[in-house]
């Protein structure tokens, strides 16, 4: 990779991260619900392990785990929409004319933004988290889960990227972003841990990227992770390229057949 | 009377009109619908894995969060489909798209309410009275009380997104936050009462009424009482009319064009 | 007979705020101490219009134009000053005036953009509580007097700007307005476009006596539609009198750009002024009532083949800037 090569994308990065100091509004519309969600829960897991909720973790490590896996969703950037829009404008043909592949800068604009909202909602996450239990995980526990849960963020960044893509045959792309995002709640263990969901969902959720990139890195913070550093990497690594392969394909196809919506 | 009734039709033929345009584009309408009715049914299968293990949490059962969560689901569904455009107040108000309406005799609030609908509304309703149907909790006898319920709650909704929107007319764009703060409401509201502290329920039958939204509803239709409908009645007009006030108030300003930063 | 329009001192000024950074934060701490300047809009404008009247409402940018505009409609209320529209005072009989009256802002659509304009036709026969089967004749007569065919019946999605602007002005007319205002209705409109607008809002307004307000910044509007003008600038009157006056007094002048193949041209002609000549390229202002254009051009063509030829009107700010100029050596003709 060369250096200018590097440079552009760079700058890309960069842009959208000042971007992302401008739009502080939803930034901070997702600190409160994170404060919010991290306090209703420490509430729902004292409450459910008072009715007897068979979890190996206690209720403080629980909500560090919660704290963790919104840490993660939450810093994604919404770049779905942006790229939805750049479609219907027919922003994309001039894109398209310059040297610079328009998915690598669309990436490297998310990672920007990302780079901007996960320290902050990573603060948030350490406060709440901490002000709700009054108890912090062990520090080689967080320094598992910082690394892993931006490499997951980035990588879910991605899978928005593929999302928003989808706006060249779709003219609304937010009904596949939601189910979408569900299916990362439930299969990516958001609220609950994986193994408290029945057999034939975690079965399922073992053949998508979701429980790699949310369950796997906050899981760190309890007790018995369900997965080694080893074996995470490894998956996130596979992931990252099947993702990459589907982001370059949809693109292809894309491409060639591309039209431009007059409006 | 004429007048009153006039105002009726009008209404009436706006939300046909809204529906009408929200169909047009059929394949966006279908998608719109099915994706979030699975959508909330995908959400919902955390709590169906939550409670298969701890099966009744500070009283509250599987069927308890079913129904909280179909009255919830159909109040939202029905504002944005029938009353979409309180989520575009904000935008009207900044982009001066009322001006129109000010030229024309009907309410301007009924009117801008009723310029949008989101399609995915009707996926919320129809997905919310699975929940209910499924809860088992809701016998034919009860439907009324439920749907009187649902319509409180639905009211409430719309108050509090004509509030914070609304807010456009003294601080300019304020869509993003009084989005998260619409959308904190509804998290709240859907999420059993027996886990807040007393100091938050407060907060929540008042400022962020998550309390007439979710709740109250709930309460009546698990445990009808004349005082609970009466409460729910009663705080359903009150914000509704503070609603009315806050935009009317609003309303004023915006003629007076003191948000004005350009002119022509 | 009661006038249509009657205007006494309107005045209206806007206190801008200086908008700190852009967070909703900041904006609240800007209610609470306010960093404003007072802008002048409207300042002491008086005139009436007579009932059928059509009057062209014209001035540069910011002259106060969309201002007056919204204030006669009822939109915005006026710091001081006398407003009756219809007899009616806006500010206080709204809704009262409001079904009296119709608008077109060129810049705003009201028509809904997915469906046909029919549906919003039918929409607009409850806003204004007209009976159905009389509502369902009137569209049907108007769409045929604009021939509005089978657009009636296709999405405005689907529909050409110039298209859409007649289901517009349509869309305004069906409750039989007494008064229209219109705001910039040939906006982003083509020549053709812009013919057939206005000449359908000029008989349509005779045929049923309509009282026209439009603003514009395009004269064409003016000399087509309307039979009086007036010329508003920084908030006062400038001008206000028959257009057949404006054109005597100050539209005579046409601007002639002309490419020929000889690099300077050299026209001492009577009523002729040259503003720019060099590179091929000759601006001329030429006065037609002096010298026709025909002369004009047969001059050129002796002294060079002519590759291509450009006529406007003077453009609108050489007119204020005229009346301006007439205004400050004596008073203003009203």
């Amino acid at each position: 990779m060369t250096a200018a090569f590097v440079a552009k994308y760079a700058a890309c990065s960069r842009i959208a991260a000042a971007q992302a100091r401008r739009e502080r509004g939803e930034v901070y519309g997702r600190v409160a619900f994170f404060a919010v969600i991290l306090g209703v829960f420490s509430s729902l897991w004292r409450a459910a392990a008072d009715a007897g909720l068979p979890v190996a973790a206690d209720p403080k490590a629980l909500v560090w785990y919660l704290a963790a896996t919104e840490w993660i969703l939450l810093s994604v950037p919404p770049i779905h929409v942006d790229i939805q829009e750049a479609i219907r404008r027919g922003d994309v043909v001039y894109q398209l004319g310059r040297p610079m592949s328009y998915v690598i800068a669309e990436l490297a604009a998310g990672l920007g933004l990302l780079a901007v909202r996960a320290p902050l909602l990573g603060a948030t996450a350490f406060l709440c988290a901490f002000a709700f239990t009054g108890w912090i995980p062990p520090s080689s526990a967080l320094a598992t889960v910082v690394p892993f849960g931006l490499v997951a963020a980035a990588l879910i960044t991605a899978l928005h990227l593929w999302i928003g893509l989808l706006a060249f045959w779709l003219q609304d792309v937010s009904p596949v972003y939601w189910v979408c995002q569900k299916l990362m709640f439930v299969l990516g263990g958001l609220m609950l841990p994986l193994d408290l969901y029945p057999d034939f969902i975690q079965r399922v959720a073992a053949v998508t990227p979701f429980p790699s990139v949310l369950a796997g890195p906050a899981s760190f913070v309890l007790p018995a992770p369900i997965v080694t550093p080893g074996e995470l990497a490894r998956n996130l690594a596979i992931w990252c390229g099947v993702t990459a392969f589907a982001v370059w394909w949809v693109f292809r196809r894309a491409a060639t057949a591309l039209t431009i919506n007059g409006g | 009377m004429t007048r009153r009734s006039n105002s009726l039709a009008f209404a009436r033929a706006l939300v046909t009109t809204n529906l009408k345009a929200t169909v047009a584009l059929r394949g966006a309408f279908v998608m719109q619908v099915a994706f979030m009715a699975l959508n909330n049914l995908t959400f919902f299968v955390f709590w169906w894995a939550l409670m298969r293990h701890a099966i009744v949490i500070r009283g509250w059962r599987l069927g308890d969060v079913e129904v909280l969560f179909g009255i919830v689901a159909v109040a939202f569904g029905l504002t944005v489909t029938v009353a979409g455009g309180v989520r575009f107040l904000g935008r009207f108000i900044d982009e001066g798209d009322l001006d129109t309406l000010l030229t024309q005799p009907q309410s301007v609030l009924v009117h801008a309410l009723g310029l949008r609908s989101q399609p995915s509304g009707i996926g919320d309703v129809l997905s919310g009275l699975m929940f209910i149907a499924w809860s088992g909790q809701v016998s034919w006898s009860m439907l009324p009380v439920v749907a009187a319920a649902i319509a409180a709650s639905a009211l409430v909704l719309l108050a509090t997104g004509i509030v914070f929107f609304s807010l456009a007319f003294w601080l300019g764009r304020v869509e993003t936050v009084a989005r998260q703060l619409w959308e904190l409401l509804i998290t709240f509201a859907l999420y059993p009462e027996p886990l807040f502290g007393g100091m938050l329920r407060l907060a929540l039958f008042t400022v962020l009424p998550a309390g007439f939204v979710g709740y109250l509803p709930v309460r009546i239709v698990r445990a009808p009482s004349l005082i609970n409908v009466a409460l729910l009645a009663t705080g359903a007009a009150a914000y509704l009319g503070f609603a009315v006030l806050v935009f009317d108030r609003g309303l004023r300003r915006y003629a007076s064009g003191s948000r004005f930063s350009t002119f022509g | 007979m009661q006038p249509a329009v009657e205007l006494n001192q309107l005045s209206k000024s806007f206190r801008v705020r200086h908008a700190r950074g852009g967070g909703v934060a900041d904006r609240v701490r800007d209610l609470f101490r306010r960093r404003t300047e007072t802008v002048v809009a409207v300042d002491r404008l008086s005139f009436s219009i007579a009932p059928g009247e059509r009057v062209a409402f014209i001035g540069p940018n910011g002259a106060g134009k969309s201002t007056t505009l919204k204030v006669l409609a009822g939109i915005l209320q006026p710091d001081a000053g006398d407003v009756r529209v219809l007899g009616l005072v806006p500010s206080r009989q709204r809704s009262e005036l409001a079904f009296q009256i119709g608008t077109v802002f060129g810049q705003r659509s009201q028509l809904w953009y997915q469906l046909p304009p029919r549906d919003t036709f039918e929409l607009l026969g409850r806003v204004y509580e007209i009976d159905r089967r009389e509502h369902r004749r009137r569209i049907d007569a108007l769409s045929s007097v604009f021939e509005l065919d089978t657009l009636v019946d296709t999405p405005v999605r689907h529909l050409s700007l110039g298209e859409r602007m007649r289901c517009e002005i349509v869309a305004s007319l069906l409750h039989s307005p007494r008064m229209l205002f219109l705001d910039e209705p040939t906006i982003g409109l083509d020549v053709s476009a812009k013919a057939v607008i206005r000449e359908l809002l000029r008989t349509e307004s005779e045929r049923e006596r309509v009282t026209l307000l439009l603003t514009s910044h395009d004269t064409g509007d003016m000399e087509r539609v309307c039979t009086r003008v007036i010329v508003i600038h920084r908030g006062r009157l400038l001008w206000d009198g028959p257009i057949a006056a404006l054109r005597r007094g100050y539209l005579k002048a046409k601007r002639v750009t002309l490419w020929s193949e000889a690099e300077h041209l050299e026209l001492t002609l009577p009523g002729v002024r040259v503003l720019s000549s060099g590179a091929y390229r000759t601006e001329l202002e030429v006065a037609l009532e002096i010298t026709p254009l025909g002369q004009v051009v047969d001059a050129a063509l002796r002294q060079a083949a002519i590759r291509d030829m450009a006529i406007e009107d003077a453009p609108l700010d050489e007119v204020i800037r005229a009346l301006y100029a007439h205004a400050e050596s004596r008073s203003v003709p009203s």
